[in-house]
């Protein structure tokens, strides 16, 4: 439901998108019931002519029950959205599947750099590729991803893996996405990081195996790749 | 018919602060420079003045020919997008802010006008030894520092020497001017070889800072 306002583009994306609807169902019904019957007592006892009000002291059964029955139920529900974000948590956050490939997102005010694997796989070697503003990345491999701040507090967000995680200067904080679809998407700041946070947008580029393969044999070893200026933070009139 | 007048009265308002709005085509008025250059402040100080600790150098007075060719860099990304220029990656989206050439020009017109501010020395460095090595940067700075537009070259004398230190190091190490299409860079990346290592550069700073603007 979700995906069709916003594409579903790594594997765990469908399952982010089913805990929010749940929550969304669960907070929504229970919150509309509770606004109907809220204002439907209001109206139904509301002042009138000749009756005096009782003063409710709350300790017929009956009239507690109004609290009780809402209370168990909300501790009921409360351990359904607990267990659904417990089961995507372990699957997001505490499972780390085995990598196809390594990535490092480093942050600063107010751009990202991006160090990918050169032909070899592996980084920190000489065929590294460094890229400003644009992560490459192959739809159906599995990426971690290494945050690192060079200055101030960051996020790393890219809407449609429906990830977001902070960056913390002074920390490595790691993760993984795998992608299941192409395209070219947004990479976002989410954390407010100074005057220019929003003017530091970024792109994943999810493309299939062969032509991302030849990305990676084009742009091997070159020291620096900057995105090109596009869109309404950019192009010259 | 009064009860939509509040209705009206907000809609007519939205629509008089969106026409006046910059898009991002560019289509409306040019916003004045002084007014374009609170985007700037921040950083650069309102007086142009620069801010050593988050590493912004004195902009006032500089000529508007090489502020707007700057910006236009920046914008574009021929400057300020290597992935170890880590003052230029700030740079560049902030130049982002202005749409079109006329609002470079006119920011860049009134960082011109801006009182040049003087720099206080922090460099210390063999001003002699400098001298000499001057020799081959005056060809396009003249002799006195203060710029040569027709080689595109700027002034340099009364620059903040921390910043003048920061940038040939970026040229030396190809952080900056390596960008094909950065011609300027490219003519000043080769120059900054001639200093053989920091103490070279600190030397030719150190006549820099000799020389009044």
């Amino acid at each position: 439901m979700i995906s069709k306002y916003l594409e579903a583009g790594s594997t765990y994306a469908g399952d982010i998108d089913s805990l929010i609807l749940l929550i969304l169902a669960v907070v929504g019904f229970w919150g509309l019931l509770a606004e109907v019957v809220f204002f439907g007592l209001i109206f139904k006892f509301a002042e009138k002519e000749g009756v005096k009000a009782l003063y409710v002291t709350g300790e017929d059964p009956k009239e507690k029950r109004w609290v009780s029955i809402p209370h168990y139920l909300t501790l009921i529900f409360d351990v359904m959205i607990i267990i659904g974000a417990l089961r995507v948590w372990a699957e997001v956050k505490l499972d780390m599947p085995q990598a196809d490939e390594t990535v490092r997102v480093t942050a600063q005010q107010w751009a990202w750099t991006f160090t990918h694997p050169g032909p070899d796989g592996k980084l920190d070697t000489e065929d590294d590729i460094r890229t400003v503003d644009e992560l490459h990345v192959e739809v159906g491999k599995t990426y971690h991803f290494e945050l690192a701040s060079r200055d101030v507090l960051h996020s790393f967000s890219v809407p449609i893996f429906r990830l977001k995680q902070d960056i913390v200067p002074g920390r490595i904080i790691k993760g993984w996405f795998k992608p299941v679809i192409t395209g070219t998407y947004d990479i976002q700041c989410t954390e407010i990081c100074g005057i220019g946070h929003g003017l530091m947008p970024a792109k994943i580029v999810i493309s299939e195996a062969g032509k991302h393969q030849a990305w990676v044999k084009a742009n091997a070893g070159v020291a620096a790749v900057a995105a090109p200026v596009s869109g309404s933070t950019g192009g010259m009139p | 018919m009064r009860q939509y007048l509040p209705f009206v009265l907000s809609s007519a308002v939205l629509a008089a602060t969106g026409c006046n709005s910059i898009h991002p085509d560019g289509a409306a008025a040019t916003l004045p420079g002084e007014e374009l250059y609170r985007s700037c402040e921040p950083c650069h100080g309102g007086a142009g003045e620069g801010n050593p600790s988050i590493a912004a150098p004195a902009i006032a007075g500089h000529p508007a020919w090489y502020v707007e060719a700057q910006l236009v860099k920046f914008r574009s990304g021929i400057r300020g997008a290597h992935p170890d220029d880590y003052e230029g990656l700030r740079m560049r989206p902030m130049s982002r802010q202005l749409y079109t050439q006329a609002e470079i020009k006119a920011v860049a017109e009134h960082v011109s006008k801006l009182p040049v501010q003087k720099a206080a020395p922090t460099i210390t460095g063999d001003a002699a030894a400098g001298a000499v090595s001057w020799g081959t940067c005056q060809a396009c700075h003249g002799v006195d520092g203060k710029g040569n537009p027709a080689v595109n070259a700027p002034p340099l004398a009364g620059q903040n020497d921390w910043y003048l230190l920061t940038q040939l190091k970026k040229f030396k190490a190809g952080i900056r001017g390596t960008n094909p299409d950065d011609t300027t860079g490219g003519t000043m990346r080769p120059m900054s070889m001639t200093l053989a290592d920091e103490q070279a550069m600190k030397n030719v700073i150190a006549h820099i800072n000799t020389l009044s603007r």
